[in-house]
């Protein structure tokens, strides 16, 4: 008997038992559905971060205080970067094209009647093009503002937003922790970054930052929250790492463990990477559980469809039909199962992915790769699971199968 | 053509049996002979001889039926004779073949070509229509869909159904039913149609129309062997063989005679 005809006939047979084979089928349905909408969330995931943290600016270099280890348990201790180390930087290290020193804290804004916790931002004209930020309207920071410490603020576009509603921002005063500020500026929309949205902030000048609103200043000098630095080019990145790290050994007069830490945006995107992975895989393998769980109900009903078609095995082998034969139908029948919820179930996931893109943020990825895998593996699956019926159905002795009521 | 071909297939020794000049009247070749066929079921103790010794001989042609109380031997008999098991000793040759030690698959193929079954309870495939269900020896054979679809039909023609081709199962009465099943026997040109209480399932009128159909069948020069405890359907046969004990004990019993052996 060849292939087509073993097929044609599982069909029938599959075809004339609608309710049960498709009830065997959302076993399958749901694990394919579940893989496909996981793997492509994830992966969506995986995507919306690497695009954050591109938009963050090109070859970007990050030097936060405190050593891999002592981040997080040092909380109050001085900061044991400042604004020295960002000069030394920008004039010191020859593969480092710009840097821009930062000083970061949550504090209340306010304008007339409205007011609200925002991050302010002390920093210097550099940063614009460190962090490939750009101004809407009006001005950003100049030099001039950072010798005077002048009292001046260019606002991010959720902020002035929320604080001006429909005034326009540029020449009204407003006020950070007490102290008056002119707005000169609002910047262009840039986006989130993890959930830092960064246009809920304010930039302000960084000496107006230290001496007007922190009031603190480190034994060490102008203490910073974190620079900013950029490298010449993407190929200089690991050498200015490497430059950035020395010279701030130097100038620390660090012995043992480092005080601070340089990490280049792919070191940042690797985290991230690991963790978004991570993530994937979970849901992966949750997913690929409730394919399992799948595949054991094809068995299952298989088995029982063995029990139950007794009588028909002992019909096909009285008139002819070779082990082989019964046992090719079983195992077709199954693989038809679980292939079918396995296409059918790609096309939820699919549809899955689409809707997750249309709502959320996530531009969830459908990848040819996970559906090509999903579909085989259900089709192994009903391959996997089919034997064990199917070669139950073909050692069937036909006297006693026939005689079964 | 059919025959010629299984024996190439088989590759088996197709010469006259040595012991053939025991046995008497070769006029006419023979379809089943059963030499001293053993079965025995369990071993040591709780040993069970349901055959004893068998020997039977049925020619081209016959229409015979086997009758014998339950436990006789008649229905492992008949499952040798239907190649569905093989005896623990003894030769069966079907069709002048020994088919006493072929392998399953080399059985299958044989029930498939050389036997057509009809069973008590027709054993028909209810998802498929009257057409199909006859087809299905033809597609273990692997004869094409045109000529399955041709030879079918003619098939179902013969038995009546001409009108019942794309019927399903349970939209046929039983005589009905029957009647396709013996098309679906028929249809690979069997040596030999093996029915096994045929009409155990029918009242009185549809045994008569399936009766009708079997003696049609044999009187076209088909080889018809049946199994039945109905004297009435026995006595439309030609020749009524009796079981005991495992044993052939009338090979030729006439109708008047049965009354006689049923109660011995």
């Amino acid at each position: 008997m060849d292939l087509i005809e073993s097929i044609k006939m599982a069909g029938t047979t599959l075809v004339a038992n609608k309710l049960r084979s498709s009830l065997t089928m959302l076993g399958i349905i749901i694990g394919n559905a579940s893989v496909i909408a996981m793997v492509g969330i994830g992966q969506g995931a995986q995507r919306l971060a690497s695009e954050q943290f591109e938009s963050l600016g090109p070859n970007l270099l990050f030097i936060v205080p405190g050593s891999q280890e002592t981040r997080g348990r040092t909380l109050n201790l001085p900061k044991t970067l400042v604004l020295a180390d960002a000069d030394a930087i920008a004039n010191q290290v020859p593969s480092v094209r710009e840097v821009a020193p930062q000083i970061n804290s949550r504090l209340l804004v306010t304008y007339r009647n409205r007011n609200t916790n925002s991050s302010i931002t002390g920093t210097t004209p550099n940063f614009l093009a460190v962090r490939s930020f750009d101004v809407a309207r009006g001005r950003f920071i100049t030099n001039l503002d950072l010798e005077r410490n002048k009292q001046v603020v260019a606002l991010g576009a959720d902020l002035a937003e929320k604080l001006f509603g429909n005034t326009d921002p540029i020449g009204q005063t407003m006020r950070i922790k007490n102290a008056s500020f002119l707005v000169i500026g609002v910047m262009e929309p840039k986006g989130a970054v993890l959930g830092d949205n960064q246009d809920d902030t304010a930039f302000i000048p960084l000496t107006t930052m230290a001496n007007r609103i922190m009031g603190r200043t480190s034994p060490y000098g102008l203490e910073l929250t974190f620079i900013s630095a950029t490298a010449k080019n993407q190929d200089s990145i690991g050498a200015a790492q490497f430059q950035i790290e020395n010279l701030l050994r130097l100038r620390h007069k660090i012995t043992d463990e480092d005080d601070f830490t340089v990490r280049t945006q792919k070191d940042v995107l690797k985290i991230v990477g690991t963790i978004t992975g991570g993530l994937t895989l979970l849901l992966a393998a949750i997913a690929a559980i409730s394919l399992l769980v799948g595949g054991i109900g094809v068995m299952n009903i298989m088995l029982v469809s063995v029990t139950e078609r007794t009588q028909e095995i002992g019909l096909r082998k009285a008139i002819g039909a070779q082990e082989r034969d019964i046992l090719i139908q079983f195992l077709i029948e199954a693989v038809i199962l679980s292939a079918a919820g396995g296409i059918i179930g790609t096309g939820l996931g699919i549809s899955v992915i689409q809707l997750v893109a249309m709502v959320g943020p996530l531009k969830a990825g459908i990848s040819p790769v996970a559906i090509l895998l999903s579909v085989s593996v259900s089709g192994g699956i009903g391959l996997f699971f089919g034997v064990v019926p199917a070669r139950r159905a073909a050692k069937l002795d036909p006297i006693v199968a026939l005689r079964s009521a | 053509m059919t025959r010629l071909l299984l024996s190439e297939v088989l590759n088996m020794d197709n010469k006259l049996n040595p012991h053939s000049a025991v046995f008497d009247s070769p006029r006419k070749p023979v379809v089943i002979r059963l030499e001293d066929i053993f079965k025995v079921y369990g071993i040591g103790n709780t040993e069970v001889r349901a055959l004893n010794g068998v020997n039977l001989i049925v020619e081209e042609g016959e229409y015979c039926s086997i009758m014998g109380a339950s436990g006789s031997g008649k229905s492992t008999a008949m499952n040798i004779i239907g190649c569905l098991d093989r005896p623990t000793s003894g030769h069966y040759y079907l069709d002048g073949v020994d088919v006493s030690a072929l392998a399953d698959s080399e059985l299958a193929r044989i029930r498939n070509l050389k036997i057509g079954f009809v069973f008590q309870q027709f054993h028909l495939l209810a998802q498929l229509t009257a057409l199909e269900n006859v087809m299905l020896p033809m597609v273990y054979a692997g004869i094409p869909n045109a000529e399955r679809r041709e030879r079918a039909t003619a098939a179902l023609k013969r038995v009546g159904l001409e009108n019942r081709l794309n019927n399903k199962p349970n939209q046929l009465s039983g005589g009905q039913q029957q009647r396709v099943a013996i098309a679906r026997a028929i249809v690979n040109k069997p040596v030999l149609v093996l029915a096994d209480e045929p009409t155990g399932a029918l009242d009185s009128r549809t045994t008569q129309e399936v009766m009708d159909i079997f003696t049609e069948l044999n009187t076209s020069g088909i080889t018809v062997v049946m199994v039945t405890h109905e004297p009435e359907v026995a006595r439309l046969t030609k020749r009524i063989v009796w079981f005991r004990d495992g044993e052939v004990i009338q090979s030729h019993v006439t109708p008047q005679e049965i009354t006689q052996m049923a109660v011995s």
